[in-house]
């Protein structure tokens, strides 16, 4: 079998949004199949780089590619782009930092939705995974309620299982364990693990929790003011001293990492 | 220029396959039945209004009779189409407008899009369909309960013979007229929900609540003026020969 495509692979990306530079040359390859875990201060460009990894923003120059295949290049005002880029999108499974649950629909039809929209299973079948689901992020009793009824970390919890409901390829994940508790971030985090031991997912997890990191990262990357300050094999990574991973670690004030 | 490349858009995704039944269900019934108790409610005083005032003007030189001609053509043709478009557009629109921008500051039509489904598709075709086909309905409700208005006004307030005004109704307005409405309705349905769903689709997740509060108050202006000044040009159009 010849060698598995990187599952995700950016080029120098760069965004910037008018004078303000985000993202600076961002280069890193996440092989398949791996879990990164993103650190960074608040207001680093985290949010923006996993947008640019779904194609809901254009880096101002670069190359992202998804297993192999270039995302930049594709016109999403023509519809053969935009057909590619939602066939790739359909590898994805995401978790927007504010859960960005569809107001409209109950818990349980939120987690259907993707199924409804893509999976060719019966109702039946769509209801038996939704309760699977929901009870794996510890919310089965809360199916029929409306998001609004809803505390942070369970519209965290609900928009986790509704991204990973058709069982993507690639999972984001926007800070999933900011807003929990410490027993539910705990438990979220083995169910990453467990997902990505039984189906061999990928992730990429945004977070601001070093524990976090230690505990279910494969590789570490972190990022501050928009340029990926360090990224690797997480042993390697915490092994290489760095300071801005060291302070980051430590939770410490001293070091390059400044509150402006 | 960015108004046509959405309009583009959302043509395509509009005949493209019929719309999500769910969605068109919901809209098209909050957009019809929801907008009858207003609709009612402003019709039937403006039917009476055409007959108040129409009868203290004919009335000076004997030309009370002409009452129904007055109140079938200016209601039928101009008044009843333009008060349903804009009144029933303004309560349409603001909805419209307001559960898209707020999808757009939650993220919510980004989710959609990483979900790989089409938010033109799923949230502004149905839309477009529904408010289409309930405005055109509308303007005939309000023809029929603004002319009965009229007529309750007419023969029990002003003491005008019923039969004489039915008459004079039947003669003047024919079934072109109302077919005239209908069409009006269409077009004007079909522009609320565009500029409606414009605005609220503009919306930026920045903006916040604020955002929202502003695509609201665009869609309801903006739809009300093109309605009124579409209305005189299709007016010309239908029956200036
Ligand atoms: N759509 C946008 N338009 C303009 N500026 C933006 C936009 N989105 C993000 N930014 C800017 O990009 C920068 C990075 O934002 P981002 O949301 O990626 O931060 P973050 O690292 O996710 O922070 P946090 O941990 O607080 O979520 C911020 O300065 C923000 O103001
Ligand atoms: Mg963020």
């Amino acid at each position: 079998m010849a060698e598995q495509q990187p599952a995700i692979t950016l080029e120098k990306v760069c965004k910037s949004f008018g004078p303000n530079r985000v993202l600076h040359e961002v280069s890193l390859t996440l092989p398949a199949g791996k879990i990164m875990v993103m650190l960074g201060p608040s207001g680093t460009g985290k949010s923006v780089l996993l947008r640019c990894l779904v194609g809901l923003m254009k880096p101002d120059s670069g190359r992202i590619f998804i297993e192999g295949q270039d995302i930049t290049g594709l016109d999403e005002r023509r519809s053969a782009g935009r057909e590619q880029m939602f066939a790739l999108r359909r590898k994805f499974g995401m978790l927007f930092q504010d859960g960005a649950l569809f107001d409209d629909m109950c818990v349980g039809d939120n987690v259907a939705f993707p199924l409804r929209q893509h999976a060719k299973l019966s109702e039946r079948e769509i209801a038996a995974r939704v309760a699977e689901d929901l009870e794996r992020v510890g919310l089965k009793n809360a199916q029929r309620k409306m998001p609004a009824e809803l505390s942070g970390g369970m519209r965290k919890r609900v928009a986790f299982a509704r991204a990973i409901a058709l069982r993507p390829k690639i999972v984001l994940c926007d800070e999933p364990s900011s807003g929990l508790d410490p027993v539910m971030s705990a438990t979220l985090d083995e169910l990453i693990l467990d997902l990505h031991r039984t189906l061999g997912m990928t992730f990429v997890v945004i977070s601001h929790d070093t524990a976090e990191a230690r505990k279910i990262a494969d590789y570490v990357g972190l990022l501050y003011k928009g340029e990926l300050q360090a990224f690797g094999l997480k042993d390697e990574v915490l092994r290489s001293n760095q300071r801005a991973i060291n302070q980051f670690f430590e939770r410490s004030t001293e070091g390059p990492i400044q509150v402006l | 220029m960015e108004f046509l490349h959405f309009v583009r858009r959302a043509l395509v995704a509009q005949f493209n396959g019929p719309p999500p039944r769910d969605e068109f269900v919901r809209h098209a019934l909050d957009a019809g039945v929801g907008s009858l108790p207003l609709l009612t409610l402003l019709t039937i005083f403006a039917g009476m209004n055409l007959s108040v005032q129409a009868y203290g003007t004919f009335v000076r030189f004997g030309g009370q009779d002409l009452l129904g001609l007055f109140c079938g053509v200016g209601g039928i043709r101009e008044l009843y189409p333009v008060m349903a478009a804009v009144i029933c557009g303004a309560r349409i629109g603001a909805t419209l407008a307001a559960s898209l921008a707020n999808m757009q500051i939650s993220e919510q039509v980004e989710a959609l899009e990483v979900m790989a489904v089409d938010p033109m598709r799923l949230l502004v075709a149905p839309r477009l369909w529904a408010v289409t086909l309930m405005l055109p309905l509308l303007c005939g409700y309000a023809d029929v309960v603004g002319l009965a208005a009229s007529y309750w006004a007419a023969t029990e307030q002003m003491g005008v013979n019923g039969g004489t005004f039915m008459e004079q109704v039947r003669d003047i307005v024919h079934l072109g007229d109302l077919a005239a409405g209908v069409f009006k309705g269409v077009v004007f349905g079909w522009l609320v929900a565009i500029v409606s769903c414009y605005h609220g689709y503009r919306a930026l997740k920045r903006d916040g609540a604020e955002g929202v509060g502003v695509a609201t108050n665009r869609a309801i202006v903006h739809s009300a003026v093109l309605c009124i000044v579409l209305n005189m040009f299709l007016s010309a159009l239908l029956y200036v020969r």
